[in-house]
């Protein structure tokens, strides 16, 4: 029966395959961070970049360069887009497979903590001698009652990075005052030239400027009346700020596409000299450094408004959302002792050049070393965040809140930048999304 | 025949079937319903709060603005869609050269990614980088939004949908006009029909079932509409251009609410289904007449 053996061959193959193609995934699941035969501990790490090594270059060196010094250890990274990222942590949280430190929102931090999920960061922090090279307002925001849930990810410095060559071209002044962008807007626009480049799509939360204005309008003196319902978002003041906004757009200072538009295309629009501003943050440098702006690059705080409430010399300089440990590390020494001295190294002067050198600003009092012909770009945005007098809000106002009055907040901007919502109305909008929290 | 006709064997038959439909679909839903009378947020424990979600929908102007544009892309997507996938169908019937290849060319679109389609399109329908405008505005017509705006967008992904489904919707026509019997049609013309009353009074009735499978499919592909909005439009400006599912999406993973984008996705199959089933109602009731 010489046609039998292929077929018992081809059941055998087709076997092995079954059970290798169940194998694999198991061993993919298996959970990993338990100290190796070799003596290596494995930590995970999870964050909120689809490639990590790309998309967050500050990061990973700072993974190399502690593996490099820790070779004991073993810090395996992963990465998703943010929406995904914070789904998988979702589920991870609600079966207790959370990943070693992971990034993550505060308020869904917060959700975590009263779960009963997170480790109590301080202990840590204080034997590694961390806490007092953090800012103590970045510390207290991260702290809920005793505990410190969180650390900070990276420096969210944003701004408005200033092609100050198409200002020349146009015989334009840079501005100062609101009054004076507006006046540059008018001008720009009757020569065809965006002001400020922005855009919506897919980018919905890219209007880091105008989370700068609330400030400039109050925000911190009613966070916490925002927080505990005692104020509303539709108040005089903001919808002032709103109406700012639309005297902007009226004057032509946003692309006719800025609904289309994602924010890599408004980042594109600007570095191919098409637009004087571009609405970002210190994220941007690396790329402005690489491009012909380089030269003309300038990093402006925004405008000051008369009208505005309070202190007007304001820079968004603050803690971004930040990294958690999970609970269940502190059941395994080995784990907890290798997060430690993670978590050490990451805040020590060392990991915080490695960020300056990837384009990101220190989170910590270090300060640190640039190469100025290298690193103009970043140079000029540390100079403005460190120029005499500027003060920095305690945090940037979408990130007090749960996610979804976060994105009514930029949904509210974008709303009245597109003319598809009144500043009155957009007010509504946020007062809305509060109300229903 | 005898052997299949035993009420347990066709049990044994169906239980592969009914497994799977469970596992995929009847335990999704059930799992998904629940859900959406919770609290959900994703990191904490949810709580029941009955139809508290359904009753926050009918207060929200984007869940009915993400109706509408549904209603409207489905109006305008059915009816053009069906006659003219059904006139090319007939046109594909006719001795043409390379009819073949111009088969294929219009099945095309139905193979490609709906997320490649859109960013194909985004480039075509951008208000300011944009192929379209980019010949109108040289023409003296002033920049048009086709999408990006508050009014044109839905209509726009209605013809973006309409250009990648035409050839799948041809092809199921034309396979049924491959069905048709020969002997009909040649007595109809032996009976003196013009080709006009051929298509009118022998064709089109026997096609009616067809036409229903092409309806259907195209109402359940409208309900599921997502890729195209989150290229070409990610929904905005201000969900102005959202869709049910592009909604649902929103609710549940941008925004977190996962019991509210819960409640959508009931909706959104409540009514997918009901619109079948109301074309099917009509459809046998037509063939009754």
């Amino acid at each position: 029966m010489p046609g039998y053996q292929p077929r018992r061959h081809g059941r055998r193959g087709l076997a092995a395959a079954a059970a290798l193609a169940v194998a694999l995934p198991l061993a993919a699941c298996s959970e990993a961070g338990d100290t190796g035969q070799d003596g290596t501990t494995t930590i995970t790490l999870s964050m909120q970049n689809a490639d990590v090594k790309t998309a967050d270059p500050a990061t990973w060196a700072i993974v190399e360069a502690f593996e490099s010094a820790n070779p004991d250890i073993d810090v395996e990274v992963s990465g998703q887009p943010v929406s995904e990222h914070l789904q998988s942590l979702s589920i991870a949280a609600q079966s207790d497979t959370l990943p070693d430190i992971f990034w993550v929102y505060k308020s869904n931090a917060e959700e975590m903590l009263a779960g009963d999920r997170l480790l109590d960061l301080r202990p840590i922090l204080q034997e590694q001698g961390v806490i007092e090279h953090l800012p103590a307002t970045t510390v207290e925001h991260f702290t809920s009652g005793d505990t410190v849930f969180g650390v900070p990810y990276q420096g969210l410095l944003t701004g408005l990075w200033t092609n100050t060559k198409v200002l020349e071209d146009h015989g334009l002044a840079m501005p100062s005052t609101f009054d004076e962008l507006l006046q540059v807007a008018e001008e720009l626009d009757d020569d065809g030239v965006v002001t400020i480049s922005n855009g919506a799509s897919q980018s919905a939360f890219s209007v880091w400027q105008f989370l700068v204005w609330l400030d400039r309008f109050g925000f911190e003196d009613r966070m916490d009346g925002l927080l505990d319902g005692s104020e509303s978002w539709d108040n005089p003041d903001f919808v002032r700020m709103y109406e700012h906004i639309a005297e902007l757009r009226d004057a032509g200072a946003f692309s006719s596409n800025v609904a289309t538009q994602t924010y890599q295309q408004a980042v594109d629009q600007f570095l191919q000299g098409d637009a004087a501003f571009l609405d970002a943050g210190v994220w941007a440098a690396g790329a402005i450094q690489d491009s012909d702006v380089a030269p003309h690059a300038a990093f402006w705080k925004g405008p000051t408004f008369a009208d505005g409430v309070g202190e007007q010399n304001i820079i968004m300089n603050v803690a971004s959302a930040p990294l958690a440990v999970a609970k269940k590390v502190g059941e395994d020494d080995a784990k907890l002792a290798a997060v430690e001295r993670f978590l050490g190294f990451y805040y020590s002067d060392e990991a915080q050049q490695l960020m300056v050198d990837n384009g990101q600003p220190p989170v910590t009092t270090y300060e640190p070393t640039l190469e100025e012909s290298e690193q103009s770009v970043l140079s000029a945005a540390l100079d403005a965040a460190s120029e005499d007098g500027v003060a920095a809000p305690a945090t940037q106002p979408d990130l007090v809140f749960p996610v979804a009055v976060a994105n009514a907040i930029y949904d509210s901007i974008y709303g009245v930048i597109q003319d598809q919502l009144t500043p009155t109305e957009a007010a509504a909008l946020v007062q809305r999304a509060l109300e229903a929290e | 025949m005898i052997w299949l006709s035993s009420r347990s064997r066709i049990a044994v038959m169906v239980l592969p079937a009914l497994v799977l439909f469970t596992a995929f679909f009847a335990y999704p839903v059930l799992y998904g319903t629940g859900y959406s009378l919770t609290d959900a947020q994703g990191f904490s424990e949810p709580r029941l709060i009955g139809l508290d979600n359904y009753a926050t929908l009918g207060d929200d102007p984007f869940f009915w603005l993400s109706l509408k544009n549904t209603v409207i892309i489905l109006v305008v997507s059915v009816a053009f869609l069906v006659p003219a996938s059904f006139a090319l169908a007939l046109l594909m019937q006719q001795r043409i050269r390379a009819a073949g290849a111009l088969r294929a060319l219009l099945f095309g679109p139905a193979i490609v990614a709906p997320i490649l389609v859109g960013l194909v399109w985004v480039f075509i329908l951008d208000p300011r980088v944009g192929l379209l405008n980019r010949l109108l505005v040289p023409l003296g017509i002033p920049e048009i939004q086709w999408i990006g705006g508050d009014s044109l967008t839905p209509y726009s992904i209605a013809l973006v949908f309409s250009w990648a489904s035409i050839g799948f919707a041809m092809t199921i026509f034309y396979a049924g006009l491959q069905q048709l019997p020969g002997d009909v049609m040649e007595a109809s013309s032996l009976d003196g029909a013009t080709r006009w009353q051929q298509l009118l009074h022998v064709t089109v009735p026997m096609m009616r079932e067809t036409v229903g499978i092409v309806s259907i499919l195209l109402v359940t592909n409208v309900f599921k509409i997502f890729e195209l909005v989150y290229m070409l439009t990610g929904g905005g400006p201000v969900h102005r251009s959202e869709t049910l599912v592009s909604y649902m999406y929103f609710v549940t993973f941008t925004s977190q609410r996962y019991g509210s984008g819960m409640a959508i996705a009931v909706v959104v199959l409540v009514l997918g289904a009901l619109t079948s089933l109301a074309y099917l109602v009509l459809a046998r009731r037509g063939r009754s007449a």
